[in-house]
Formats: structure tokens, C-alpha cells, sequence
């Protein structure tokens, strides 16, 4: 495997092809492992359809009611987290090398940078359709035990559409890669593209006439493709324009690499030319404790994840009042869509009933920015960062906490301003809610990032950074997969309970939970209290 | 002269690997000990177990009487640091990174500290990120000096500096001696630690293997020449002289390759009996000195001792 540059490359993403692959087939297949208990009743089945019509701005609902139709459209948000590996990979692929210095060396051999990158490209590509592979097996595997309709042929051209998009999402992500000093900024712009790229797709399922908007990102292409529902098929176009798409992107970047500079950037910003400075930035607030420092370095990031919870915060408001309409109706036809609505935990009587379905997901993503900065954390210790800190007389408790308190402030600052967008979102469509039971669920998030963090910080006392984001990011998606889809599979209670979603319950209907919310607290503090004990007694990696 | 640093039976292994095994030695306060090893030695590890980021498996440090692990805040007080890979935050500008650090220190003289980066001659307004080599070593060196600390630990702290900041730093580190600052310093340059330390401690392969004066240095300082004649010359004619380790013939005997340990008086008499072309004498790296010195050494480590 260290014969070529291409087989090196592939080594080192046989983890990611198989952890990813397997994790996200398996995903697959204990969806259709639910489609019996799902369709239980024919009553359920015409709920299931129901619901599928009021969530259509999630993913569209075509022939729910077959086992390939319920579980493509189940599946359809997964997309934000089955691109996350190729967005970090393609940032990874030649900016992270530049980042460890191990790029000079690379390219010290008699190699050209243009065949550097074009192997490594290559390797990417075979992983994507190795991992593309997996899933469309794993896909069979469960499509089969439910229904003898799935082809195998159907299940490998789904996972050879995922890998499809994931290729674009790479191709960008290299792309954009070329332009950025860091790779960290890089997977940070990408990771926004993506989101505007789900959103952008989303739109003309919510407002009419609007194809044409949605034909701007490429998710609308993916989506385009349903093999898994009978009688829809692969959509051959978009599947080859997704390869073009990511073909263009993937040979512009190669291309501006080969130009540029080894660890510099394809577009220069002109520099203000100044004689060499001696002063110190005495004013710079930021750099007056462990707390503001820690508080600077997320500021950007903290920017970004709060543009984006609270436009989600702010959408899901939105389309509350647009599905409002259509439940009004299907209610008076349904029974059953009453229970399926306990998905949020709530009844379906009001606004905030509505609402309160799309809310579970804002603990996601505060958690989903939580593990992110926990990356960080290990990372840094990783990367050395706290050696010189760690030579001043900075207790490592206080270094510790100072960090865990910024993500705590970013994490009240994020909520907060969720509950200004949704605020405002609610005057603006006229939507009545309850504002003290908003102000609930909009700050009653807080805990559960925390809870995340502190968690990836016990993590980091043992683990190597990839190692702890790697387990922390398994951890929120088996919990997402508990309270999303173990209702579904019937799991007992004492399982629903493992995961925190459960304690979220449903703030904008009754308010705090206080005792749900300090079991969230009190795990967050327990799991803090231990990470603190095993930071100040650890060897500090070198 | 008290010791400031007292290191004893200091102990630590990664896990199944060795890190440094029972090493023992005493630095005096006001003095500059050299703390002399190859590569991988255990040098960093020792530094590392001093500076509380790792904790001994067994043995002992102090400094001023405090206990390196129970006491580290205290003495972190009385400490600058550089480490041997040192890593600052990439998208901070120099001048952020020593306000920062002053800060985190607190009652850092500005004054002292802006004399310090005009000495240096450091721009503070680049980002750490844009900074070469040698300047990323400057922006280190200048946050350990800063505060003028009673004891100074720098790890290898010249490499990546051009001669004119290593004069530099020789400079600083002199007047820190001056001022009666105790400066520890790592290295595996041997000239390095000849120019500016007093006492010297070896490490090889994690246990210490000497430690002495720097005179006791000549014991194992081994350097070679190489002298190109106009004709050949006799290879006999240089084995026997006083120093002569070994004597090499090259180019059919138009050249010799001499190694010597001690004075080179000798044999450059010898050499003047014939006409020489060419002259290059160059210093074997420390690896070299230990390989040949002490290829045929049990390495025993030396008692807890004071030199």
C-alpha cells in the first residue's frame, strides 16, 4: 500500500470507507428494519403519508407508503451528515497536508504537484465509491427482509448517488481550500456552503415557482435520483451532471494547486505595505486572560453556527405557519397523525405544537457546534498549543475552564439570539406563540451543548483529537438515532432515556422542564468534574 | 553557591518505552548548565517532568525548594520556558502572542519587554503563521526573557536562529548569568554549550552518563581533520603524535583524515613538514562523540552528586 501516492492515500481513508460506510448502511438498514412497526396499521400507513406531506420541506415524500419510499424520504436529511467526511476530507486532502508541513516533502519527490494531486483525488474518489458501495450493500441487505421489490442494482445506484454527492461536496470543499490559509477555514466556509446548498434545495418544496432557484444546488440533482422508490428510478442526468459538477470543481482546484504557491492561497488580497512594527497591542481585549483568549479564538466559528441555528430557528417558524395550514386539514382525516406527532413530544393542537416538531432539532445542532469546539480543545493540546500556557502560572483547572467557559458563553449567545430571530420570524409571519414558552425553548438548548463539551473534553483526557470527534460524533448520531427512530423500531423507555433529546421534552408547550433539564445539567457537570480531575494529573502531549 | 534545581532518581516511562530512568543532578543558582544529549535521549522528557506537563513515575524535581508537580504554579512564578517544538497560536501576530503571554504572566515590565523585541529585532505585527523559522524562535525566546525569570529552561533554543541572533541570545543568556539567573539550557550542538555553560550533564539513552565541569568536556570532544598535500605523505607520520585517535590515508596518501581529542598543536606541526593544499577540520555531530566514546561504555549512571 506505500507503492504509489494514490494506495498510500487510500490507506489512510480505509477507516473513513468503512466506519462511514458501514455506520451510514446500517443506518439505512434499521430504517427498513422499521417499516413493519411503522406500517402496523393501515391507519399508520395513512398517517405516515400525512405527516410525509407536512415535512415534504425536509425531503419530498414520493410513494411513502412502500418500504423504498418511507425509507428514502427518511433518510432524505441525512445528507447534511453523510457529506460531513467528504467536506473534511477534501479540505484535508491537500490544505491539511500544507497545514502539517508534510506537503514539502511530498512534493520533494520527483513527482509533479499536478500527479500529487491527481492521485490523491483519485484515491478520494475510489473511497467515496468503495464507501458508495457499502451502503448500497447494507441498503440491500435490509431492503430485502422487508420487501422483494428492491433490486440489487436499485440499492447500488443509491449508494452510488450518495457518492455522487459527496464527490461534489469533496470537489468543492478542495476547491475552496485553495483560497483559504487554513484548513479550518475551509471546512468552516464549505460547511456553509453546504447548508446554504440544503436550503437553496428546500425552497420550492415550500414556495411555488421556485424550481429554478433550487435547480442552483447541487443537493436538488441528488435528490432528483430516488432508485429505492418503485417506479422512479435513478435519474441517469443529474447523476452525470453531479459527476461533471464534481469533475469541474475537483480539475479547478487541481489546476490552481499546480499555480500556486505551497502553502499559500490562489487569491491575493493586496497587502498593506508597512515598516516592521515594535508595538503591543495593549488595548486587545481578547488577550487579557485564558477566558477572553479562548473567547477570540471561537468568535469567528461562534458567528457563523449562530447565523445558522438561528436562520434555521427562524425558518422553522416560517414553515410552522405554512404546515399549520395543511394539519388543519389532515387532522380532520386522521387520528393517527396525532400520535405520530409525539415525535417532538407534544400534541398537535396549537402553533407551538408544530413548531415543537421542528425544534427537536435545535439540541442538535448547539451539540453539533459543542463537538466541534471540543475538537478543538484536543486538538490544541495535540498541536502543542498549551505548552508555553501551561509555563505560565495558569493553573491547568483554570485553563481548563477558561475554555469551557467561552464555549459557554457562545453557546448563551447563540441561544439568545435564536430567540431574537425567532422572535421577530413569529411578528414577521404573524405566527402567535407563546414568548415565554420560546424563550424556553430557545435557551433551554444551552445545557445540552454544554453537556456535549463537556463530554468531548472527558474524552480528550484519554483520546487523540480525531479519535474523541470521531466518538462524539457517533454519540449524537446514536442518540439522533434513539429519539428519531426508536420510536419507530418501539424501544423501551430505559432507551429513549440515554438519549438527552428525551429531557428536551417540549418547552414550547410547557415551559421548562426543570428536572429534565438537570439531569441534563447534572450529567454535563459530573462528566466536567472528571475531565478537570483527569487534566490536572495528565502527561501534556509533547 | 545553593542549588536552585534539584533533580533526584526522576523516573519516567511511556508506557512499554523508555523515557529517562533514574536521573539525578543539581544545578546551582546563578549557574548556566548545558544539558548535552543526542537525539531522543531523554533531554525533552526531563525538561518536560521539570515543567509539570508530564509526571514522574518516581524520583524527584525542585526548584528553589519547591516541589516541580505539588508546587508548579509557584515555581512557573519564578520560570521562563522555551520549549523544544515550540507551538504558538498560528493566526495570533507576534505582538499579540507576547501581550498575551505578559498578561497571562502578569507584572511584565513593557519597557523591558520592547527593548527586548527591538534587540531581537522582531516585526510584531506579522501574524505567527507568516513568520520563518527563525523569527517564530524569536517570539519564544523573547516570551521566556520577558519577565526576567529566576530561572530560565530552554530547550534546545538556538535552532532555526541565524549566527547573528545565536550571538545574540549568547548575549542574553550571559547577562542573565550576570545577573545571577540560573539558566538550564538543552542542546545536542556541543559548541553551543561550550560557549556559554560552566557545568555539563550528559544523557544517553534516558540515564545520566556524565556530569562535570565544562573542561571535562576535552574528555570526550573529538574533532577531525582533513589535510589535502601537494604529494603523498606518510599516514605513520601523524598516528603516534600526542591527541591522534586515528589516522585515515585518502587519495592514494595525497591526503589524510585525522581524528583528534585534545590540542591539535601536534599535529599541525607535523603537517607544516609537508606542502599542504588544503586544511578542514569540522566538529562530529554529539551522536558521533557518544557513538565512538561510548560504544564500548556500560553508561552506568553516576551517583547523586554535586560536581
Amino acid at each position: 500500500m506505500f507503492r504509489s501516492i494514490y494506495l498510500k492515500s487510500l490507506r489512510d481513508y480505509r477507516v473513513p470507507i468503512l466506519g462511514w460506510g458501514l455506520g451510514l448502511g446500517a443506518l439505512m438498514a434499521v430504517i427498513f428494519a422499521a417499516v413493519p412497526s411503522v406500517f402496523a396499521t393501515p391507519a399508520a400507513k395513512a398517517a405516515v403519508v400525512s405527516i410525509g406531506a407536512s415535512y415534504a420541506w425536509i425531503a419530498e415524500p414520493i410513494k411513502i407508503d412502500t418500504p423504498g419510499g418511507y425509507a428514502t424520504w427518511k433518510y432524505g436529511i441525512t445528507i447534511l451528515v453523510v457529506v460531513i467526511w467528504p467536506l473534511l476530507a477534501g479540505t484535508g486532502m491537500l490544505r491539511g497536508e500544507e497545514d502539517r508541513g508534510s506537503m514539502d516533502v511530498l512534493l520533494s519527490l520527483p513527482r509533479g504537484r499536478l500527479r500529487v494531486a491527481l492521485e490523491k483525488l483519485a484515491a478520494m474518489w475510489t473511497a467515496l465509491l468503495a464507501m458508495g458501495l457499502v451502503i448500497g450493500l447494507l441498503t440491500f441487505a435490509g431492503a430485502a427482509k422487508v420487501s422483494s421489490d428492491l433490486s440489487l442494482g436499485a440499492s447500488v445506484a443509491f449508494g452510488l448517488n450518495l457518492a455522487l454527492i459527496c464527490a461534489v461536496f469533496l470537489s468543492i470543499a478542495l476547491l475552496v481550500s485553495q483560497f483559504t490559509q487554513e484548513r479550518r477555514t475551509a471546512s468552516g466556509v464549505t460547511a456553509g456552503i453546504l447548508l446554504v446548498a440544503i436550503v437553496v434545495d428546500m425552497v420550492h418544496r415550500v414556495v411555488p415557482n421556485t424550481v429554478w432557484l433550487s435547480q442552483l444546488s447541487p443537493v436538488y440533482y441528488y435528490n432528483l435520483s430516488k432508485p429505492l422508490v418503485p417506479g422512479y428510478g435513478a435519474n441517469l442526468g443529474a447523476m452525470l451532471f453531479l459527476l461533471a459538477l464534481s469533475g469541474l470543481f475537483g480539475a479547478a482546484a487541481v489546476w490552481l494547486f499546480a499555480r500556486r504557491d505551497v502553502g499559500g492561497v490562489s487569491l491575493h488580497l493586496p497587502e498593506r505595505s508597512s515598516q516592521p512594527a515594535r508595538a503591543l497591542p495593549r488595548a486587545d481585549w481578547s488577550l487579557r486572560s485564558v477566558y477572553t483568549r479562548s473567547l477570540g479564538m471561537i468568535a469567528t466559528s461562534t458567528l457563523w453556527w449562530t447565523l445558522a441555528i438561528a436562520g434555521f430557528a427562524a425558518w422553522f417558524v416560517i414553515i410552522a405557519e405554512q404546515t399549520e395550514a395543511q394539519l388543519k386539514s389532515l387532522l380532520q382525516s386522521s387520528a393517527a397523525l396525532g400520535d405520530f406527532l409525539k415525535l417532538g413530544g407534544s400534541d398537535s393542537a396549537t402553533n407551538a405544537s408544530i413548531l415543537s416538531a421542528f425544534f427537536i432539532f435545535m439540541p442538535v445542532l448547539l451539540m453539533a457546534f459543542a463537538v466541534t469546539q471540543a475538537n478543538r480543545w484536543s486538538a490544541d493540546e495535540e498541536d502543542g498549543l498549551l505548552e508555553i500556557v501551561l509555563s505560565t502560572p495558569q493553573p491547568r483547572l483554570r485553563l481548563l475552564l477558561g475554555r469551557f467557559a467561552a464555549i459557554g458563553t457562545a453557546t448563551i449567545f447563540i441561544s439568545v439570539l435564536t430567540l431574537i430571530a425567532t422572535t421577530v420570524a413569529s411578528a414577521a409571519t404573524g405566527l402567535s406563540l407563546d414568548y415565554g414558552n420560546l424563550a424556553a425553548a430557545s435557551l433551554s438548548i444551552i445545557p445540552f451543548g454544554l453537556l456535549v463539551a463537556a463530554i468531548g473534553y472527558l474524552f480528550a483526557g484519554w483520546l487523540r483529537a480525531a479519535v474523541d470527534t470521531g466518538l462524539l460524533s457517533f454519540l449524537l448520531v446514536i442518540w439522533v438515532f434513539i429519539s428519531f427512530i426508536g420510536p419507530g423500531l418501539s424501544l423501551p423507555d430505559a432507551t429513549q432515556k440515554l438519549s438527552p433529546f428525551y429531557y428536551y421534552g417540549s418547552p414550547l408547550l410547557h415551559g421548562v422542564q426543570v428536572a429534565d433539564l438537570l439531569v441534563i445539567v447534572a450529567v454535563g457537570a459530573v462528566a466536567l468534574a472528571l475531565a478537570s480531575a483527569r487534566f490536572a494529573r495528565k502527561d501534556i502531549s509533547a | 553557591m545553593s542549588s536552585i534545581i534539584q533533580v533526584e532518581n526522576l523516573t519516567k516511562r511511556y508506557g512499554g518505552k523508555r523515557g529517562i530512568d533514574q536521573v539525578s543532578f543539581e544545578v546551582g543558582e546563578g549557574e548556566v548548565f548545558g544539558f548535552l544529549g543526542p537525539n531522543g535521549a531523554g533531554k525533552t522528557t526531563t525538561i518536560r517532568l521539570i515543567m509539570a506537563l508530564l509526571r514522574a513515575d518516581s524520583g524527584s524535581a525542585r526548584i528553589a525548594g519547591l516541589d516541580c508537580w505539588e508546587k508548579t504554579i509557584e515555581i512557573k512564578r519564578l520560570i521562563g520556558y522555551v520549549p523544544g517544538e515550540p507551538s504558538l497560536d498560528r493566526n495570533l501576530t507576534g505582538g499579540q502572542i507576547l501581550e498575551y503571554f505578559a498578561n497571562l504572566r502578569g507584572g511584565v515590565d513593557r519597557a523591558y519587554l520592547k527593548k527586548l523585541i527591538e534587540r531581537m529585532d522582531l516585526d510584531t505585527s506579522r501574524k505567527f503563521r507568516q513568520y520563518s523559522t527563525g523569527n517564530k524562535r524569536k517570539v519564544v525566546l523573547i516570551q521566556a526573557f520577558m519577565h526576567r525569570p529566576r530561572v530560565l529552561i530552554l530547550d534546545e533554543p538556538t535552532s532555526g536562529l541565524d549566527p547573528l541572533n545565536q550571538q545574540e541570545f549568547d548575549g542574553m543568556v550571559k547577562e542573565a548569568r550576570d545577573e545571577g539567573r540560573t539558566v538550564f539550557l538543552s542542546s545536542h550542538v556541543l559548541s553551543e554549550v561550550e560557549k556559554t555553560c560552566t557545568r555539563v550533564g550528559i544523557i544517553r539513552e534516558g540515564r545520566l552518563v556524565k556530569l562535570g565541569g565544562i573542561h571535562e568536556l576535552m574528555d570526550i570532544k573529538r574533532y577531525e581533520i582533513t589535510i589535502a598535500f601537494a604529494r603523498p605523505v606518510p599516514a605513520d607520520a601523524f598516528a603516534k603524535l600526542e591527541g591522534v585517535v586515528e589516522v585515515e590515508p585518502l587519495s592514494n596518501g595525497s591526503a589524510v583524515r585525522i581524528a583528534i581529542q585534545g590540542a591539535a598543536d601536534a599535529v599541525i606541526k607535523e603537517a607544516a613538514q609537508y606542502p599542504v593544499v588544503s586544511l578542514t577540520s569540522y566538529e562530529p555531530s554529539l551522536e558521533d562523540i557518544f557513538l565512538r566514546y561510548y560504544e564500548r561504555d556500560d553508561t552506568a549512571p553516576i551517583p547523586f552528586a554535586r560536581v
